[in-house]
């Protein structure tokens, strides 16, 4: 007996609603995070960096080489 | 995170009214943020392993962050002159590398390839080596296995 795709159909259905709720939050926490992968196990120091970086760029997910901070860092928050 | 503002945007410059004594030098904070940082960060373990350590020492005297500001300075300005030759000599490397980092949530595992690349670039031009210290005798550095295993810390 061939098999029976019809009872396949709601499996591929159910599959397909996850896929897309699951590729959604990503492109979602992608834009959120500056068109980067998001951030996990974030622990408290990487919090502290992420704040640090917030403070020399505008974003926690910016990043800069600059050798020498801003003025604005030294009193900024 | 942010403390309660008491006003709203401000129309002047803002005016530090508790600025530092004038006796104490002023220095220029580092500017690069974590990745880059993460990416140089056993080059400024050698680089600047003197000053460092004074400064981890004179902390371990007095925790008083009057007591250990001038340590502080030199190891601040170390850095930055660390930050300044490793762009001037190897910046499209180092620049690959911390954004490979940030691609893979700052995971040093994930991006042995354009490491490779950039301490080669920097033994080369700076004469700095990447070495983990604490490797038990006989094993090679994590960095330079090949095939290493990478699986799962919390098993």
């Amino acid at each position: 007996m061939p098999v029976p795709f019809e009872a396949l159909l709601p499996f591929g259905i159910i599959a397909a609603m996850f896929t897309v709720t699951g590729t959604g939050l990503t492109t979602v926490r992608y834009f959120a995070n500056d068109r980067k992968p998001g951030r996990f196990n974030v622990d408290t120091f990487d919090k502290a960096m992420m704040e640090r970086d917030r403070r020399l760029t505008g974003s926690t997910r910016g990043q800069s080489t600059e050798p020498v901070a801003p003025a604005a860092f030294a009193t900024n928050r | 995170m942010a403390t309660h503002l008491s006003s709203g945007f401000t129309k002047t410059e803002f005016v530090d009214n508790t600025p530092l004594p004038e006796n104490i030098p002023k220095v220029d904070e580092v500017g690069a943020t974590s990745a880059p940082l993460k990416s140089a960060s056993f080059f400024i373990g050698q680089y600047c392993k003197a000053y460092n350590e004074d400064f981890m020492l004179c902390k371990a005297e007095n925790n008083d962050p009057e007591h250990c500001l001038k340590e502080g300075r030199k190891v601040t300005r170390c850095a930055i002159d660390l930050i300044t030759k490793l762009r001037e000599n190897c910046g499209k490397e180092f620049d690959a590398h911390w954004q490979c980092l940030e691609n893979h949530n700052q995971e040093l595992y994930a991006c042995r390839k354009p490491e490779r690349t950039f301490n080669t670039c920097v033994f080369e031009k700076l004469g700095l080596e990447k070495k983990i210290p604490g490797t038990p005798e006989g094993f090679e550095q994590i960095h330079n296995k090949e095939n290493p295993v990478i699986r799962n810390q919390f098993k």
